[in-house]
């Protein structure tokens, strides 16, 4: 499955943003990485972490480090996707400027114009109006000490359920980075569905320590303890994991027999005691 | 920032008064300048001149929490018909914005 801003493997994040993305127009492509505004952010870095991260405007004013190396929570900002009120709306002779305002701050975003599209303006897409809400995707720059995101996308948002949404989906991401994943078998799929963001900035280049694909409900959940859980070098031992997690040994040791076979966890002291692959 | 209005609903307002905040409810009156809304509990709310909200529809302010617990708006959005709207959803982002008030409006933690 790859949505377009892929490049790290492990730093996917799949999400239902991407049909947004879709509906905003992405079609038209100008929401790939390289293009023209990307060229002088250091192109090898930005490709290897190519991660799209829904973000209030709070978490982009505070955003730790410079351009280009932002992070927020510990983790590398790459591309972002955010809502926000419009506040007012310049128009430049290269780029339009707007001012947004989520409620947790405001931030302008400017969206620079494409000669093309600016001879033929595309009627058929509902222009961002003032004090509509809008949803954007792009990068976060920094100018003379002055943040603002260079935006691929502006779209205005027509159903407010949106906003609800982006902003759920901010805190679930957050949470994520700063607790870990969701434990428990209530959030199984949303457990699932964020598989392999943990490593998008700790992993860095290694793409290939995400869980792969078709493991066991009962694997992924041993494979997230034994990640999460802090140990020494010799990792978890079973008996810890069933512990932890609630679940029967015999259960556990399945998890772990599908995970060594998979090559993503290893034995450490005796045969019942693993931890993690990722070099 | 110093800029944030948190999302609140009528359980926070006194919490939050002498502060900007926002908030979304479905319109239950209107009377001139005086309104009242429903935001997980009623809220009264004096309007500015250049509100135009409507009976039932739903609608976003950012106003003042005043002494009396009544919001003076500053600004507010029409935002249709509150049927399209899901309040559920729309509780569920307050409580996160003062559970998780880092990345909403609070300091670190």
């Amino acid at each position: 499955m790859d949505y377009g801003y892929g490049g790290g493997g492990g730093g996917n994040y799949n999400t239902t943003t991407t049909s947004y993305g879709a509906q905003g127009g992405a079609g038209g492509g100008g929401f790939m990485a390289g293009g023209s505004q990307d060229n002088a952010s250091g192109g090898g870095k930005s490709a290897r972490n190519d991660t799209l991260r829904p973000v209030t405007i709070k978490q982009l004013n505070e955003a730790s480090g410079h351009d280009p190396d932002f992070k927020v929570d510990g983790h590398d900002l790459a591309q972002v996707t955010f809502v926000g009120q419009i506040r007012s709306i310049s128009s430049q002779t290269t780029n339009t400027t707007y001012k947004l305002d989520d409620g947790t701050g405001t931030i302008e975003a400017k969206v620079w114009i494409d000669s093309d599209s600016a001879e033929n303006p595309d009627t058929s897409k509902p222009k961002p109006v003032e004090n509509g809400y809008a949803r954007l995707f792009g990068r976060l720059k920094e100018f003379n000490n002055r943040r603002h995101v260079g935006a691929h996308i502006i779209r205005p948002i027509s159903d407010f359920n949106e906003v609800s949404y982006h902003m759920l989906e901010a805190t679930a991401v957050h949470l994520h980075f700063t607790r870990g994943p969701p434990g428990g078998g209530a959030n199984k799929a949303a457990g699932a569905q964020t598989n392999g963001t943990t490593d998008a900035g700790s992993g860095g280049a290694n793409g290939m320590s995400g869980i792969p694909s078709g493991m066991s409900g009962a694997a992924s959940k041993v494979y997230n303890c034994l990640r999460t859980s802090p140990q020494s070098n010799e990792g978890l031992h079973v008996q810890q994991i069933a512990t932890t997690l609630g679940m029967q040994i015999n259960d556990v040791e399945k998890a772990g027999d599908e995970l060594l076979g998979n090559g993503v966890i290893y034995t450490t002291v005796d045969d019942h005691t693993w931890a993690i692959l990722d070099c | 920032m110093g800029e944030a209005t948190p999302r609140i609903t009528a359980q926070y307002l006194e919490n939050f008064s002498h502060q900007t905040v926002r908030i979304l409810g479905k319109v239950t009156s209107l009377r001139g300048e005086q309104a009242s809304m429903d935001a997980g509990g009623n809220v009264a709310i004096m309007l500015n001149r250049d509100a135009h909200i409507q009976l039932n529809h739903a609608v976003e302010i950012v106003g003042k929490v005043q002494n009396d617990l009544s919001v003076r708006v500053l600004a507010s959005t029409d935002l249709g018909p509150a049927t399209a709207i899901d309040f559920n959803a729309v509780e569920a982002v307050v409580d996160a914005t003062h559970r998780y008030k880092e990345i909403f409006y609070g300091g670190d933690d």
